[in-house]
């Protein structure tokens, strides 16, 4: 008699009829289980309670198959951000450069079918390239679909037996998300596009917006990044919700004059929760237009920076909070917020718990947006831009303490060596330093070239989020240590931007940034060359006999300015609010290990520096590295280590022939344990790599 | 024309395959007046992306420093072009000619302290796999 589901059920008639050892073996067999979402669930845990591969066997680990996406599109993709999905023995999956759709045989990585959207110059033009972290999964119990953004920002739904569009799903299964967005888009050349991946909710589909980097935006009137819900079974648009008020609507007023008419951005770059018993949808904001530079978006601009929770029929906000007022550290909320129920002061609350670049983990009722831990509203200090509006006070949450470095001060830059941390000293005096939300400040030949911000404008923690251990109630999250100079500059070149300030460094020419394809490159002037870096700025006086990384780069002999962990990962306990540990993840790269300098020292492991998101298992937390380095046999590559989840003691590392670069997912399938993860950088482009236990343990 | 340019080339190629087994980013294996016209096309091209001092912004990765050497150290030069020739700039990749993209790599060899010497750095991909990139000697 097979082994089924339906067998293992009738557990007592095969008792009678199979004897003892079968029934062990019956036993063993555990269910096939899924992974729907991106991050496990609409509450983005990343946690599976699997736990046949374990702190015994995880260095037993074989590879079950590899996938490469190498034949998807016009040429190799070498960053592979996507996570897939799993229902049902197929995985779900986003994949090579033109972010074609694909299903693999979870068991075998065999290629089931793909679809892809010849876009032309608009996918060219889009501000968000290449595959993006994955697609979306419907079903209503008999019907599948998945939905997935393309580059060109069009929304397509398809069959997920065949990968053939839905034809009744708005025009032959895609609806353009340029369209019905409360504004008038150029559908060629419009700034918006996404790499999160839409989020399913009842029987909707919620998208969010992303735009091109906003550090030297081209446009005060950009696209303005509006999220709607979309009716799966029509493609018709449910709802919309403005991230960045109108007239009339709830936030408006926080914004000084009428700034809020006329800013854009203001998207949801990151994923998305939602929670159907609650019925709401949490959506994390970005900044509206000008990361540094807020001149034209003052006051304390809702929704920017801020978590949302909106109904999940109607798209009307029910509450939110803002964690940084008029932000000007590119300090937007990158990920998803967990959804978690922990025990807090004698009662079960439904909590979130969001993570941020700023490495605070804000952890929030979701019911009403209250906080479990008092936030304190403090003082911050004023800058020196013209023109600029600053917020007087900004939230410093109580409690959980931040989890990475926060500000600059001289005692954390580099001290391997006293000579070392002499340089170290001798680069911040062309800086500004400061307590975290010291704001940037007017960048000047000869410095301040501008302030040093820790975390940097990437993070801290950044798009794949972190994940939760519901029996230990914790948060486990990967941050990064690597500083940002905010300098501003002024502008006058309108064809790099019509704002007349721009982060940048002085002596070197604005640029523009935006990633527009051609047709745009055309229209502009050749921007005239920038002077070579000057490697000792008038007036300094280095004490050695190196010279000072030119302005703007803020190494010391090619080492990191601050000093390790480059990368770690931390837990967090939310019944308590404490660290239960915190390590440094990642091998120490090659070139901090053999620096001539650190000769003769014995250097603990240092971190990586990278974007990563950590899975938790039922006693694991897994996380490949963001880097490579050369073993001590010679060999280059990453590893994929694994962490008791209690003690964050290392219990295993396989081998990855290139670092993490998506984040990774676990399933069982015929009674086998899988761990997929997408992996790609330098020169490997994205493979996607499974492993499991040998047949014979 | 051509007879010489292949000679040239032959000649480059047999020079470099001598020292095949030596031939690192320590070499001095490109030229300063190189460096600047990468630094022009840099400008044009990427810092849009990777910023004015190469060191990112928000989605581009740096192109100087121990995390971008982490990636490259012991891989060859070319691999690095040919990342850079067939995927860059992100929104209009393949647009780069040889010549622009071996000027681009000197750059970034230039910014990451790699010495620079006599000669040019060779357009031709399979010259630049023979360089290996070797951990870069700081001070320099």
């Amino acid at each position: 008699m097979p082994i089924s589901r339906r067998t293992l059920l009738s557990g007592s008639t095969m008792a009678l009829l199979l004897g003892r050892a079968a029934i062990a073996r019956a036993a063993a067999a555990a269910p096939d289980t899924e992974w729907r979402y991106y991050a496990a669930d609409q509450g983005n845990t990343r946690y599976s309670p699997l736990d046949q591969i374990n702190a015994q066997n995880f260095n037993d680990l074989e590879v079950a198959w590899r996938f490469r996406p190498d034949a998807l599109g016009s040429r190799r993709e070498y960053q592979f951000e996507a996570t897939p999905l799993l229902v049902k023995g197929r995985l779900f999956v986003t994949a090579g450069a033109r972010r074609d759709c694909i299903a693999l045989d979870a068991a075998s990585g065999e290629l089931l079918w793909m679809h892809r959207v010849d876009e032309g110059q608009r996918a060219l033009n889009s501000p968000r390239q290449l595959s993006g972290h994955g697609c979306a999964y419907w079903t209503d119990g008999t019907r599948e679909r998945i939905l997935y953004v393309t580059i060109g920002y069009r929304l397509v739904c398809l069959d997920a037996a065949t990968g053939i569009p839905d034809p009744a799903f708005g025009t032959d299964g895609v609806v353009d998300l340029k369209q019905d967005i409360d504004q008038d888009l150029d559908p060629l050349t419009a700034d918006i596009g996404l790499h999160s991946t839409p989020l399913v909710v009842r029987n909707m589909v919620v998208v969010g917006a992303a735009h091109t980097a906003g550090d030297v935006p081209r446009l005060r009137h950009n696209v303005k990044g509006y999220v709607r819900a979309f009716d799966i079974a029509t493609g018709r648009r449910r709802w919309i919700f403005h991230t960045i008020p109108k007239r009339g609507e709830y936030g408006y007023d926080s914004w000084v004059d009428s700034d809020a008419d006329t800013a854009g951005n203001g998207g949801v770059w990151a994923q998305m929760s939602a929670d159907e018993e609650l019925g709401l949808v949490y959506l994390p904001v970005e900044l509206p237009t000008g990361d540094e530079v807020g001149i034209y978006r003052r006051g304390n601009a809702l929704f920017g920076d801020s978590i949302v929770a909106v109904d999940a029929e109607t798209g009307t906000r029910r509450w939110h909070f803002q964690f940084i007022h008029h932000g000007i550290w590119d300090c937007d909320p990158p990920c998803a917020p967990i959804l978690c129920d922990v025990p807090h002061e004698g009662r079960i609350v439904k909590a979130l718990a969001q993570p941020t670049k700023q490495t605070f983990l804000w952890v929030l009722d979701r019911t009403n947006g209250k906080p479990l831990w008092p936030i304190i509203e403090r003082p911050v200090g004023k800058g020196d831009v013209p023109g600029e509006w600053y917020s007087p006070t900004q939230p410093f949450p109580s409690k959980p303490a931040p989890y990475d470095v926060q500000g600059v001060s001289p005692e954390q830059v580099i001290d391997f060596t006293p000579e070392l941390h002499q340089e170290a000293l001798e680069l911040l005096k062309q800086y500004k330093i400061g307590p975290m939300y010291t704001p940037p400040t007017m960048s000047r030949l000869g410095g301040p070239y501008g302030t040093i911000a820790a975390p940097g404008a990437q993070g801290g923690t950044n798009w794949p989020g972190g994940c939760y251990d519901p029996e230990l109630h914790t948060v486990f999250i990967y941050s990064k240590t690597q500083p940002s100079v905010l300098g501003i500059v002024e502008n006058t070149d309108t064809a790099v931007s019509d704002f007349p300030l721009l982060h940048g460094i002085a002596g070197q020419a604005p640029r523009p940034q935006n990633a527009m394809g051609s047709a745009s490159s055309a229209l502009r002037p050749d921007p005239e060359s920038a002077p070579p870096p000057r490697p000792n700025p008038p007036g300094a006086q280095p004490s050695s006999a190196h010279p000072l990384a030119p302005p703007g780069q803020l190494t010391v002999q090619g080492l990191p300015l601050l000093k390790p962990p480059y990368g770690r990962i931390t837990a967090i306990n939310l019944e308590t609010g404490d660290f239960r540990w915190q390590i440094a993840h990642g091998e120490t790269p090659d070139y901090v290990r053999n620096h001539p300098a650190l000769k003769g020292l014995k250097v603990p492991r240092t971190g990586r520096a990278g974007n990563l998101g950590p899975l938790c298992t039922k006693t694991l937390v897994i996380c490949g590295e963001a880097g490579y380095f050369t073993n001590p046999q010679g060999v280059r590559g990453a590893m994929l280590r694994a962490y008791d989840k209690l003690t964050g003691e290392e219990k295993g590392a396989v081998y990855l022939p290139a670092p993490q670069s998506g984040a990774p997912m676990t399933y069982m399938l015929g009674g086998r344990q899988y761990i997929v993860l997408a992996i790609s950088g330098g020169s490997y482009s994205g493979e996607l790599l499974a492993f499991r236990l040998p047949a014979d343990a | 024309m051509l007879a010489a340019g292949l000679t040239l080339l032959t000649a480059t190629a047999a020079a470099l395959r001598a020292q095949e087994s030596t031939a690192t980013t320590n070499g001095g294996v490109y030229s300063e007046a190189q460096a600047e016209r990468g630094k022009a096309a840099y400008v044009k091209n990427c810092q849009s992306c990777h910023g004015e001092t190469m060191n990112g912004v928000d989605v581009a990765p740096a192109l100087v420093g121990a995390t971008f050497l982490g990636n490259w150290v012991g891989l060859s030069v070319g691999d690095l072009g040919e990342r850079v020739r067939t995927t860059m700039p992100q929104n209009n990749p393949g647009t780069l000619s040889a010549a622009t993209t071996a000027d681009l790599v000197a750059l970034i060899l230039k910014a990451n302290g790699y010495a620079s010497g006599a000669t040019d750095l060779p357009r031709d991909g399979q010259l630049q796999m023979m360089i290996r990139i070797a951990d870069p000697k700081p001070g320099g």
